[in-house]
């Protein structure tokens, strides 16, 4: 089980830090630093900067991204903003706009 | 880990949201359903269920809730619907509102508590607290 969960009905407007995993199926506005991975749920809306280990959007996210390790972009899911990581994959069924550097 | 009460349990996982020890939140937290916190939130809380705050962690802001259950420590007022539940493990300090309020025994708690109930009509039936 993941150490925070923002469940669907709950907004979080402002900083979150954590050293675990972060599961959002909720909204959260503001910056999202997460060491470990950072999982978007499908319905789920960040419109933050995120900064993660991993992270993996099903839902929608507005913001600039950058992630240690992986950028998982996945079917139905949104993101729009610059994308900072090693490795990104965009599912069939995506939608993104924006600039990848994949520090090469 | 905390105990969490039976309503926490989960039964509706949509519902349960949870600040985990490694998590610290500035700013704003509101919503809907229930939501434990485990680690520090420096702003509001405002939710429609229930908050239950384990020990260990931290708030430091204003809470409004269904029913607000205290374990860890929270600096700041406190507004219930429904029962506020102070651990002993808890330390509180703020105003606290709500229909029910119990402090159990070795909790530190410096402030002000206001219960809303109504009196017994041979004292006059009229609601007091406030």
């Amino acid at each position: 089980m993941a150490g925070t969960i923002i469940g669907s009905g709950i907004t979080i407007e402002g900083e979150i830090t954590s050293d675990e995993e972060v599961v959002v199926s909720g909204t959260v506005r503001g910056k999202l630093s997460v060491d470990g991975g950072v999982t978007v749920e499908s319905g789920a809306v960040v419109e933050a900067d995120v900064a993660a280990g991993t992270l993996s959007v099903g839902g929608h996210v507005t913001g600039n991204v950058s992630a240690s390790d992986r950028v998982d972009l996945l079917a139905g899911g949104r993101l729009v903003g610059d994308v900072k990581a090693a490795r990104l994959t965009i599912a069939d069924g995506a939608s993104f706009k924006g600039n990848v550097d994949m520090d090469v | 880990m905390g105990r969490a009460p039976a309503a926490m349990q989960p039964n509706d996982l949509d519902s349960i949201s949870v600040l985990g020890r490694g998590t610290r939140v500035r700013g704003r937290v509101s919503g809907e359903g229930d939501l434990r916190v485990e680690g520090a939130v420096e702003g509001d809380v405002n939710l429609t269920g229930e908050l239950l705050v384990e020990d260990g962690a931290e708030i430091q802001g204003n809470v409004e809730a269904l029913a607000v259950t205290i374990s860890g420590g929270l600096t700041g007022d406190v507004m219930a619907r429904g029962p506020i539940v102070i651990r002993a493990s808890a330390k509180v300090s703020g105003k606290l509102g709500g229909t029910e309020i119990s402090l159990e025994e070795g909790a530190d708690f410096s402030g002000r508590i206001e219960a809303i109930f109504d009196m017994p009509p041979e004292l006059g039936g009229k609601p007091v607290g406030r």
